[in-house]
């Protein structure tokens, strides 16, 4: 999946550097909207209101409804859990995310890895992701970042009504992205399925989890909802114990071969991932009893699994108390040993798979077993609160008629006056989720790979003031081409090589697609290369590689070539070195860009190393030759 | 069961379904022969210089580098003469002119999309640039040079280009698909073009494999019209499928390497042409199950071959029997060189180092006369 690698390495210093600096802006314009929304919030309720007067215990106090908005709702007990629970694991998701080494090497390390086994199609998709990351890695990363925390944000501060029901459904597709695109389908098409190793995928509990509280109110009420989902959940486990016991597969074995088993090798797999010692010595531990008694280690696994699953299809009280407590068991086991807690090693983009399945079936038993809580007439919280005079115009209004009233000053006034605590919280927690959704999106449309990669590897732009050394050569046409005619127009200029075997052609391809970036400004522009390879320099290499490289159309390219001793005249003047080597090996030089504005001066020297000349850097590159003549044509 | 219970059961199997059909069985069969894979190391004698080609430094990829020995002059020791300037990673073509006169094209590699085309008039002291071939065939006979300065090449596209002059542009003389279609070439049933050569006289001479049992696919054009120009096999022979391995112009004559048959009962055989047209077959050489790895030609138009097993043959003129060599010494890659008026050498390289083997004493054995250290440079085709 070659769009995945951006070459570079996860701890980059100036991605880092650049990651850091996003989050931080991005932070504290997340700051700003949650401190504009208290302000306008205490602003409205400190105005003069008598019903609104005396102590936080009062009806009415902001605090009450604070304290109202957030505990005082009969919210059924299952629902909670889920709520808060997966809030929690999107804030920690979103704080994992922040890692520094995510922007550069999630694709790379992640994301590609996830979908190596599985078939094309998954590695298609996955590729597609791991691309847009890599071509956006800071603005992608840190949009991923705020959307998570956004979503955690919303679940815990919306505890009912539409509100609280569009928070999970931010969840359900924000989780099913993360399950498609991210982690490749939880690998549930690869070979090796087994839940120990986390199937179906974390997100995808997320999801089901988001699919659950964005359910009606009603559907809570009963104790339907709780026997379908563990009844679904009881069938998977069935489904994965048979998995774990199908003959072949790898896991009865603690050695095969002189080789460790399926699932001896996945533990030690996981010894690789820095971690505390103790935890070290805990898996170590663990490898050696699956590796002398894998038999029995998976005869318990496959045994917890069936019945368990058979327990919570069943969906019985009597039994669905102890098969939670066990299942419960297994899954914190299974999170320690077999998914080394899973966001260990800098690279963790979520603490696994049993954290949110424990998280399920309990929520599935609470909604089984615990009814939604009836309060007392004197404490229950007020229902959807919808000012009196903010009451929808009558059935006539059309529905235009409705939202320009809702949106009047007054009436907004209003809104804001009657509005809970978690209402606010929730309303800046969307906005969150904006921060990171329209950067997304924007990265999305973006023409071309992100500057940052391409100074990644080569450092940022030179600044010079000089005029460049003048030269008249011959192009690809036979025609003389001299710096002086070129007056007027912006020139990025560089040298290549025509029997180049690597840099070069990919030079070449970097400044074709600056010039496509260019748009219409590149009739402003010019594309220079003056041949480097004294040795080869009669204009049928300049074409051979000008139709190799698929210069030959572009209309602003220019590669010109001379006699040896002109060219190396070409050489001195610009101070660009050459050197050749032996045994077979091409002419060593230097690979570098200059920008020539329109009177004739140089004005930046760029390095131009195509590093390991992916698509992703190729594009990079050609985006900072195109903003380097933009910048150009822009201060003129 | 319930609606709900029945939908998570069918899920559930579904999903067991996918796990457990992962593991797909591939479909089985094998591959259909193909062309003999000869390697493009190879060595050749003109006029008392003798040049090779070997692969050097990695097995594979961009760390490998092929380079260029020349050996002047019996009791002369070898010496490097790659060309300078442009990356050998994709492998050297070699085509002898006069003595120390030698044509080199690069075959494409990694980025490179095409052939550079180099000739040194001074035994590799000094290169010059010729026009640059499309792209040269990955077989050792793709670059011919003719006295009169003549240039034909087989490119990996099956064309065959032609260049009047040396300093002249390519130009495309025939492409295999159009040679399949001439009356030679239907008789012949040519299934693709391996080598090619000049007559005597100058006029191309191609090389190829014949789909037709028997036929040995040697073309040359007489008369405006490509005509079947290749040895007639003994009858023995008549019922194999035979493979132009090898065809080059040395000392004067055309020499042609074939394969006749396949697998286990293959032979080899070398056919020497003075005119184009009579052809000197060499006995059969039964190659028992061992196959030839790369060939090379002597001034005089002797033969010498690398049999896999680490054996070598040599057959030293028109006409002359197959001599079993003994056991080669083992190298990353190995050649055998055929210098004037000496003794055959052996170039086996091993990474970065070149050792020169011959045979001395009775019984004959291999010995060490030459070691040269190549600076190859690694990372240098690897980009950065």
């Amino acid at each position: 999946m070659p769009g995945m690698n951006n070459g570079l390495d996860p701890d980059d210093p100036t991605v880092v550097a650049a990651f850091r600096a996003a989050l931080l802006h991005q932070g504290i314009i997340a700051l700003l909207i949650f401190a504009v929304l208290s302000v306008a919030w205490v602003s409205v309720r400190a105005q003069p209101d008598g019903s609104r007067a005396g102590g936080p215990d009062r009806p009415g106090h902001p605090l009450a409804r604070v304290r109202a908005g957030l505990w005082a709702y009969g919210e059924p007990a299952g629902r909670q859990v889920l709520r808060i629970g997966f809030g929690l694991l999107w804030l920690l998701d979103a704080a994992l995310l922040a890692q520094p080494g995510m922007a550069a090497g999630l694709p790379s390390q992640v994301i590609g890895p996830s979908a190596v086994s599985s078939p094309a199609w998954v590695q298609h998709v996955a590729g597609w992701a791991g691309s847009t990351w890599s071509y956006q890695p800071v603005e992608v990363s840190s949009a991923a970042v705020w959307i998570q925390a956004g979503i955690g944000l919303w679940l815990l501060a919306a505890p009912r009504g539409t509100s609280s029901r569009l928070a999970g459904l931010a969840g359900l597709t924000w989780g099913l992205i993360v399950w498609a695109f991210g982690q490749s389908f939880g690998g549930i098409f690869a070979p090796g399925l087994s839940w120990l190793s986390g199937a179906p995928g974390a997100a995808v509990l997320y999801a089901v989890a988001g699919g659950l509280l964005a359910l009606p109110d009603r559907s809570w009420r009963t104790p339907r909802l709780g026997r379908a989902l563990l009844g679904g959940l009881g069938a998977f486990l069935i489904g994965m114990a048979v998995l774990q016991a199908w003959p072949g597969r790898g896991f009865w074995q603690g050695i095969s071969a002189g080789q460790p088993g399926t699932l001896a090798g996945l533990v030690q797999s996981l010894g690789g991932t820095p971690q505390p010692q103790a935890l070290s010595a805990l898996l170590s531990g663990f490898g050696s009893l699956v590796r002398a008694h894998g038999f029995a280690v998976n005869l318990v696994v496959v045994i917890v699994l069936a019945v368990t699953g058979l327990a919570f299809l069943a969906a019985r009280r009597r039994v669905t108390g102890p098969a939670l407590v066990a299942f419960l068991v297994l899954c914190l086991l299974a999170w320690v040993l077999t998914e080394d807690l899973g966001f260990l090693g800098g690279l963790g983009t979520d603490p696994g798979s049993m954290i949110p399945m424990a998280l399920l079936a309990a929520g599935g038993y609470l909604a089984l077993t615990r009814g939604p809580v009836t309060l007392a007439p004197a404490e229950e919280a007020p229902a959807e609160e919808v000012p009196a005079d903010a009451v929808p115009a009558p059935a006539a209004a059309g529905l235009r008629d409705r939202w320009r009233e809702r949106l009047r000053p007054a009436a907004l006034h209003r809104s804001l006056t009657a509005a809970t605590f978690g209402a606010m919280a929730s309303l800046g927690a969307i906005g969150v989720i904006l921060l990171g959704a329209v950067p997304m999106a924007a990265a999305q449309a973006a023409p071309a790979a992100s500057v940052i990669l391409a100074q990644a590897m080569d450092g940022g732009a030179n600044p010079m003031d000089a005029p460049a050394p003048g030269f008249t050569l011959t192009d690809q046409h036979g025609r003389q081409v001299s710096l002086a005619g070129l007056h007027g127009q912006v020139v990025l200029l560089t040298f290549l090589d025509p029997v180049c075997v690597t840099d070069c052609p990919l030079i070449a391809q970097e400044f074709r697609a600056a010039g496509q970036l260019l748009g219409a400004d590149s009739r402003r522009v010019e594309l220079v290369a003056v041949n480097i390879n004294p040795l080869y320099s009669q204009l049928a290499y300049i074409r051979a590689f000008d139709h190799a490289e698929g210069v030959d159309a572009v209309p602003n390219w220019h590669f010109l070539t001379s006699d040896p001793a002109r060219l190396r005249q070409v050489y001195r003047a610009y101070g660009v070195a050459s050197q050749t080597l032996p045994a077979g090996a091409m002419l060593g030089h230097s690979d570098i860009a200059f920008v020539v504005d329109q009177r004739g001066h140089l004005v930046q020297e760029l390095n131009v190393d195509p590093g390991p000349g992916t698509p992703v850097t190729k594009s990079s590159f050609a985006a900072e030759l195109a903003d380097a003549a933009r910048q150009i044509l822009r201060s003129a | 069961m319930t609606r709900a219970r029945r939908a998570v059961a069918g899920l559930a199997l579904a999903m067991l379904a996918a796990g457990c059909g992962s593991s797909a069985a591939r479909p089985a069969g094998t591959p259909p022969a193909g062309p003999v894979p000869l390697s493009l190391a190879t060595a050749l004698t003109s006029a008392g210089t003798a040049w090779a080609t070997v692969p050097m430094g990695a097995p594979s990829g961009p760390n490998q580098f092929w380079q260029l020995f020349m050996l002047t002059g019996p009791g002369g020791r070898w010496s490097l003469r790659t060309p300078p300037g442009v990356a050998t990673n994709g492998a050297l073509v070699l085509a002898a002119q006069r003595g120390p006169t030698l044509v080199a094209g690069i075959r494409p590699s990694l980025d490179l999309g095409f052939s550079p085309v180099t000739e040194t008039l001074d035994g590799g002291g000094t290169w010059s640039s010729l026009p640059p071939e499309p792209g040269f065939a990955d077989v050792p006979d793709a670059l011919a040079a003719a006295a009169g300065g003549q240039l034909i090449a087989l490119g990996a596209d099956q064309a065959v280009q032609a260049a009047v002059s040396q300093q002249a542009a390519w130009t495309t003389l025939i492409t295999g698909k159009a040679l399949a279609a001439t009356a030679a070439g239907r008789r012949c049933a040519l299934a693709g073009l391996t080598a090619v050569a000049h007559t005597p006289a100058g006029s191309p001479l191609l090389a190829g494999t014949c789909v037709r049992a028997g036929t040995a696919g040697v073309f040359t054009r007489r008369g405006g019209t490509w005509q079947l120009a290749g040895p007639a096999l003994p009858a023995a022979l008549s019922g194999r499928p035979v493979q132009v391995i090898r065809l080059s112009r040395v000392g004067g004559r055309d020499v042609a390497l074939l394969q006749a048959g396949t697998g286990a009962s293959a032979v080899l055989l070398a056919a020497w042409t003075g005119d184009g047209r009579n052809w000197a077959l060499s006995p059969a050489f039964e190659l028992s199950g061992s196959r030839a790895v790369s060939a090379s030609f002597g001034a005089d138009g002797a033969v010498a071959v690398v049999l896999s097993g680490g054996r070598g043959v040599t057959a030293d003129g028109p006409g002359a029997a197959w001599r079993l060599l003994p056991p080669l010494p083992a190298g990353q890659a190995v050649v055998l060189a055929l210098p004037a008026d000496g003794p055959a050498d052996l170039l086996a390289a091993a990474g970065s180092t070149m050792a020169v083997w011959q045979l001395a004493g009775r019984p004959a054995r291999w010995v060490r006369i030459q070691t040269i250290k190549v600076p190859i440079q690694y990372g240098s085709s690897s980009g950065s």
